[in-house]
C-alpha cells in the first residue's frame, strides 16, 4: 500500500480535549504529609470519624511499597512532588448553576458536558468534578423525589454521614494496596450514590472527571451502595489536558449491592495519555470493587480505556450471595507508547454465583497491553460458573499484548472456561472490503468496531456510539 | 524508590539468614566433588551457597512450598518402609523386563550406565573434548541455568549421559532413574556414601541430535519414601530432526521430583513430548522450548495427579526466536484428595516470530472439596501476523456425560472410571509404547 492512508495514520489523531482551562484554583503546598491529611479533612470540615480513616489509611501507606508486578514500566513517581488538593476558587456554597464560575461551565461544554439548564443531557444527570472538587451536580431534585441520593462525596459526608460511616472502606479496605491507601488518605472528592430499597433509578447517573492541574494528583473516590432490588446504571468519564509531565490519577471506586440489587458501571477513559514519544500523559492507578453482598444481586463493569500513559486497573467482583451475578465487559486500546495492564477479578464466594468477562485489548504503535485476570473460585461456591474470554487485536509489529489470566478453584462442582485468541487487521482483509468500495478508514474502524462489539453492546446507547467514535480517533495512524 | 529496594533487601537476606542453614547443612552432606561433573559440582555448590531457597514470595514460587523437599534432607521425614508400603511403585529389582526394540540404561547419577550395555546404532557418546562445551548450553539458551532445582542437580550430579544422535535410531532409549528406599541398599554398599547422597538421585542427560536424525527416548523417574529424584535433561535439535521423548514420574510416600527439561530446537525440527507424573509429595516439572530460529514445531502433552497433600507444579515456557514455528499444547491436570496441582503455561512471541501458530490448553479435573488448582497460561505476543489461542478449563466430570453413560446401564463408580481414564488416555496414548510396560501406569489406568 503506497499513499493510501495506513492504519497507522489512523489510529493517531490528536488529542482534543488538550486544553488547560485558565482559572484562579487554590493549591495547597506540594508534599505529603500527617499535617497535609490533616488540612485535606479540614478544608472540607469533615467528621472525627472520616479524618480517623484518612490518618490510618496514611499511616498504612507509609509502610507499604508501590507494588512491581504489573507488565508496566514508569519512571519512579516522587509523591512529594505533587499537589494533594487543587480546587478552582468559587462562591463556597453554590445554590445553583448560575453561581458556577461561566468558565467551569464553558469547561464541561467544550468537554461534551452542557451542565446549564437547557442544555443538558435529557435523561442523564451528571455530577462534574474538576480536579479535586465536583462543581455541580444536575437532576439533584428530580432524583430526590425518588429517594435517590446522588452528590458529590464531600456533600454526602456532611448531609448522609450515617451512610458514608457505615459503606466507606468496607469493598476496599484502607489497606488494601499501595494506591487503594494512598487514596483513602486524600481522597478529594467523587460521587456518592444511594438507592434505597426497591428503587429503580430513573435515569442514568454519570460522572465527569477533569484533570486541570499541571502538578496536582487527582484522587477521587466513588462510593456506589444498591439497597435490596434497586438497580442503577452509572457512567463516568474522564479527561485531562496535554501537560508534558505526567500527573497521578488514584481513584478508588466502591459498589455494594444488596439481595436483588443490580449495578451497572461503565467507564469511558480517555485521560491524555501522552505523546507519540510517551512524554507526558495519566498515570491511572484505580481500585475499582464491587461487592454483592445479597442473594441474587448483580453488578456489571463496562469499561472502555483509551487513555492514560500508564493503565493499572483491575475492576472486580466479590461475588458473596448466593445466585450472585460477576460481569466484566472491557476494551483497552493502547497506541504509541501506552502501557496498560488492565483485567478483573471474579471472587465467587457465594454458591451458584455466576461470571462473565470478555475482554478485547487493542494495541498499536510500541505500546504494551495486558489483560491480566483472576477467577477464583472459594471452597463454598458450589455451582458457581465462570466463562472468561480475552481477544487481543494487533495491529504492526512493535506492540505487545499480553495476557495472563490466573485461574484458582477449590470448589470441584463449580465450572470454569477460559478461551483466548489474538488476530491482526490484515492486508487481505482490508484488501477485500477496499475492492467492495469501502474506504480504508472506514474498513478499519468496521473492523475494530466489530471487534469491540461484544462491549459495546453493553455500554449505555448514547455512550456505545461515542466509544466507537473514540476508538476509531484514537486508532488514526497507526496500521499499515 | 530507595525506600522500597532496601526494604526487599532486606526481606531477602532476612529470608537468605533463615534459609542459609538447611543450604549449609545441605551442602556439608554431600560427598567432595568427584569424577567427570567436578567442576560442574563446584560451581553448582558455589551457587546454591550464593542463592536464597526459592520461596513463596516469588512469583514463580508462588504456590509451591518447598517444606516437603527441605524434609527429606533434614531427617525429619519419616522412613520409608513405614510410608511407601505396598504403594511402592517399583522396587528396583522389580523392574519390568525392557519392551522389544528397548534399550534400558540405568541412570543413578553415580554409576556408569553403559556398563555391560551396547549403544544402538546412530547413538553414540560424546568424546571428552565435546560434552563439556556442549554441557549448559541449552539451560542458558532457555533460560534457566541459574534456576535453584538446575543448581541443586549440578551440585550433585557426578555422571552426565551425553549422547549423540546420527540418523534414525530404531530402538527406543529407556532412561530409568530410580530414587529412594529401594535402592539405598546399593547405595550403602557404595564406599563414602552418605545419607544425602542416599536420597538424592540426580541425573543428568544431554541429547545433541544431528541434522534429520531422530530418537525416540522414555526417561522414567522413580522415587520412594524421603527421596528426590532429579532430573536436568538438555536436548539440541539439529535442522530436520525429531525426538520423541515421553517422561514418567512416579513417586510414593515423602518422594519429591524436581526435573527441568531443556530444548534448543533448530529449523524444521520437531519435538514431541508426553509427561505423566503422579504420586511425589512435591514434584515441580519445568519443561522449557526455544525455537532458536522459529520454523519448528513443539508438542506438549501432560497429565498430573495430585493426590492426598500432593503439590504437583508444572512450569512450561516455549520461546519462539523466529517466523513460522508451531505449538501445540495440551495440559491435563487431575486434583483429588488435599492435592494441589498449579500449571503456569509461558509462550513467548517476540516480534521476529511472524506466521507463529501457537495453541495452548490446560485442562483441569477437579475432584475433591478440598483439592486445588491453579492454572495460569501467559501469552506475550509482539508479532502481529500470528495465530495465538489458550484455553483453560476447571470442572468436575460431567453431569451429563456420567447420567449418558448410567442410562446405558453402567453403574455410576464405573461410569466416573470411565470418563477419568478417558481424560487421561488423551495423554498417555502418545507415551512411547515402551511405556506401557512401567507398572504405575498400568495402575492408573486401571485405577481410573
Amino acid at each position: 500500500m503506497s499513499t493510501a492512508p495506513t492504519v497507522g495514520d489512523l489510529v493517531s489523531q490528536p488529542y482534543k480535549y488538550g486544553f488547560v482551562t485558565d482559572i484562579e484554583t487554590e493549591k495547597i503546598a506540594k508534599g505529603l504529609s500527617e499535617d497535609v491529611v490533616r488540612l485535606i479533612s479540614a478544608k472540607k470540615s469533615e467528621p472525627t470519624f472520616l479524618l480517623d480513616f484518612r490518618l490510618r489509611a496514611y499511616r498504612q501507606w507509609l509502610r507499604m511499597t508501590e507494588p512491581d508486578w504489573a507488565a508496566l514500566g514508569h519512571a519512579p513517581i516522587d509523591y512529594q512532588e505533587l499537589i494533594y488538593y487543587a480546587a478552582p476558587k468559587q462562591q463556597e456554597k453554590k445554590a445553583s448553576l448560575d453561581e458556577v464560575d461561566p468558565k467551569l461551565l464553558e469547561t464541561f461544554d467544550k468537554l461534551g458536558i452542557p451542565l446549564s439548564e437547557q442544555k443538558r443531557l435529557s435523561n442523564v444527570a451528571v455530577d462534574a468534578v474538576f480536579d479535586s472538587v465536583s462543581i455541580a451536580t444536575t437532576y439533584r431534585e428530580k432524583l430526590a423525589e425518588h429517594g435517590v441520593i446522588f452528590c458529590s462525596i464531600s456533600e454526602a459526608v456532611k448531609d448522609h454521614p450515617e451512610l458514608i460511616a457505615s459503606y466507606l472502606g468496607t469493598v476496599v479496605p484502607s489497606n488494601d494496596n499501595f494506591f487503594a491507601a494512598l487514596n483513602s488518605a486524600v481522597f478529594s472528592d467523587g460521587s456518592f450514590v444511594f438507592i434505597p430499597k426497591g428503587v429503580e433509578c430513573p435515569m442514568e447517573l454519570s460522572t465527569y472527571f477533569r484533570i486541570n492541574s499541571g502538578d496536582t494528583g487527582q484522587f477521587e473516590r466513588t462510593l456506589i451502595v444498591a439497597e435490596e432490588g434497586a438497580s442503577v446504571s452509572y457512567l463516568e468519564g474522564c479527561t485531562a489536558p496535554m501537560f508534558d509531565t505526567n500527573q497521578l490519577h488514584a481513584a478508588v471506586v466502591e459498589l455494594v449491592a444488596l439481595d436483588d440489587a443490580s449495578i451497572k458501571y461503565s467507564t469511558v477513559q480517555n485521560w491524555y495519555a501522552g505523546d507519540e514519544n510517551g512524554k507526558g500523559g495519566i498515570y491511572n492507578f484505580v481500585t475499582k470493587r464491587g461487592q454483592c453482598r445479597g442473594d441474587r444481586s448483580h453488578i456489571s463493569w463496562t469499561q472502555v480505556e483509551t487513555g492514560s500513559a500508564i493503565t493499572w486497573k483491575y475492576p472486580s467482583c466479590v461475588l458473596q450471595g448466593a445466585d450472585s451475578v460477576g460481569e466484566f465487559y472491557s476494551v483497552a486500546l493502547t497506541n504509541n507508547r501506552q502501557q496498560a495492564d488492565t483485567g478483573t477479578k471474579m471472587i465467587h464466594l457465594g454458591p451458584r454465583s455466576r461470571s462473565t468477562i470478555v475482554s478485547k485489548g487493542i494495541s498499536a504503535g510500541q505500546s504494551s497491553n495486558s489483560y491480566r485476570g483472576l477467577v477464583q473460585i472459594g471452597p463454598k461456591a458450589v455451582g458457581a460458573k465462570n466463562y472468561s474470554q480475552c481477544d487481543s487485536m494487533l495491529i504492526g509489529d512493535q506492540a505487545a499484548a499480553n495476557t495472563y489470566p490466573y485461574i484458582r478453584s477449590q470448589q470441584p462442582d463449580a465450572a470454569i472456561e477460559h478461551e483466548a485468541s489474538t488476530c491482526r487487521i490484515s492486508a487481505d482483509q482490508l484488501f477485500y472490503l477496499q475492492s467492495r468500495g469501502i474506504g480504508f478508514e472506514a474498513a478499519v474502524s468496521m473492523m475494530v468496531s466489530g471487534f469491540c462489539r461484544d462491549v459495546f453492546n453493553q455500554l449505555p446507547m448514547e455512550f456505545a456510539a461515542e466509544a466507537d467514535k473514540l476508538l476509531a480517533l484514537k486508532l488514526e495512524g497507526s496500521v499499515g | 524508590m530507595m525506600a522500597s529496594l532496601s526494604d526487599t533487601d532486606a526481606a531477602a537476606l532476612a529470608q537468605g539468614m533463615a534459609t542459609a542453614p538447611w543450604t549449609q547443612r545441605f551442602l556439608d552432606g554431600l560427598p567432595a566433588p568427584a569424577g567427570e561433573l567436578e567442576t560442574v559440582q563446584w560451581r553448582g555448590r558455589e551457587a546454591l551457597a550464593r542463592q536464597t531457597l526459592p520461596s513463596r514470595r516469588d512469583e514463580d514460587w508462588r504456590f509451591t512450598d518447598l517444606v516437603p523437599l527441605l524434609a527429606v534432607f533434614d531427617g525429619t521425614a519419616p522412613t520409608a518402609g513405614s510410608s511407601g508400603g505396598t504403594d511402592s511403585p517399583a522396587a528396583a529389582s522389580a523392574l519390568p523386563p525392557p519392551a522389544p526394540d528397548t534399550v534400558r540404561l540405568l541412570l543413578d547419577g553415580r554409576n556408569d550406565p553403559l556398563a555391560g550395555q551396547t549403544l544402538p546404532a546412530g547413538l553414540s557418546l560424546l568424546g571428552e573434548g565435546e560434552w563439556p562445551l556442549a554441557l549448559g548450553h541449552t539451560l542458558a539458551a532457555t533460560g534457566c541455568q541459574a534456576h535453584w532445582p538446575v543448581e541443586l542437580n549440578q551440585a550433585t550430579a557426578s555422571r552426565c549421559l551425553a549422547l549423540r544422535v546420527s540418523g534414525a535410531v530404531a530402538s527406543t532409549l529407556e532412561l530409568v532413574s530410580v530414587a529412594g528406599a529401594d535402592v539405598s541398599g546399593a547405595a550403602e554398599a557404595e564406599p563414602g556414601a552418605t545419607q544425602i547422597g542416599q536420597r538424592l538421585t540426580p541425573v543428568r542427560v544431554l541429547l545433541l541430535l544431528e541434522e534429520k536424525a531422530s530418537l525416540n527416548v522414555l526417561q522414567v523417574q522413580l522415587g520412594n519414601g524421603p527421596c528426590l529424584s532429579s532430573l536436568v535433561c538438555e536436548a539440541r535439535l539439529g535442522r530436520g530432526s525429531t525426538l520423541r521423548h515421553g517422561l514418567l514420574a512416579f513417586g510414593a510416600g515423602e518422594a519429591c521430583f524436581l526435573g527441568h527439561l531443556a530444548v534448543e530446537q533448530e529449523l524444521e525440527s520437531r519435538l514431541e513430548s508426553v509427561w505423566a507424573s503422579r504420586g511425589w509429595a512435591l514434584s515441580r516439572f519445568e519443561p522449557r522450548v526455544s525455537q532458536a530460529e522459529g520454523g519448528a514445531h513443539t508438542s506438549l502433552k501432560a497429565l498430573q495427579l495430585a493426590e492426598e497433600h500432593q503439590l504437583v507444579d508444572t512450569h512450561s515456557r516455549v520461546v519462539f526466536e523466529g517466523p513460522d514455528g508451531q505449538l501445540e499444547q495440551l495440559h491435563k491436570a487431575i486434583a483429588d484428595g488435599h492435592g494441589r496441582s498449579v500449571f503456569n503455561g509461558a509462550v513467548k512471541v517476540p516480534r521476529l516470530a511472524q506466521r507463529t501458530n501457537a495453541a495452548q490448553l490446560s485442562r483441569n479435573l477437579l475432584l475433591s472439596n478440598q483439592a486445588r488448582i491453579d492454572t495460569k497460561p501467559e501469552l506475550e505476543i509482539v508479532a502481529d501476523d500470528v495465530r495465538c489461542a489458550h484455553g483453560a478449563t476447571v470442572t468436575r466430570l460431567q453431569q451429563n456425560e456420567l447420567f449418558y453413560l448410567q442410562s446405558r446401564g453402567i453403574s455410576a463408580a464405573v461410569a466416573a472410571g470411565l470418563l477419568k481414564r478417558g481424560f487421561c488416555q488423551e495423554v498417555l496414548r502418545d507415551l512411547p509404547a515402551a511405556a506401557a510396560g512401567w507398572e504405575p501406569l498400568k495402575r492408573l489406568l486401571a485405577e481410573a
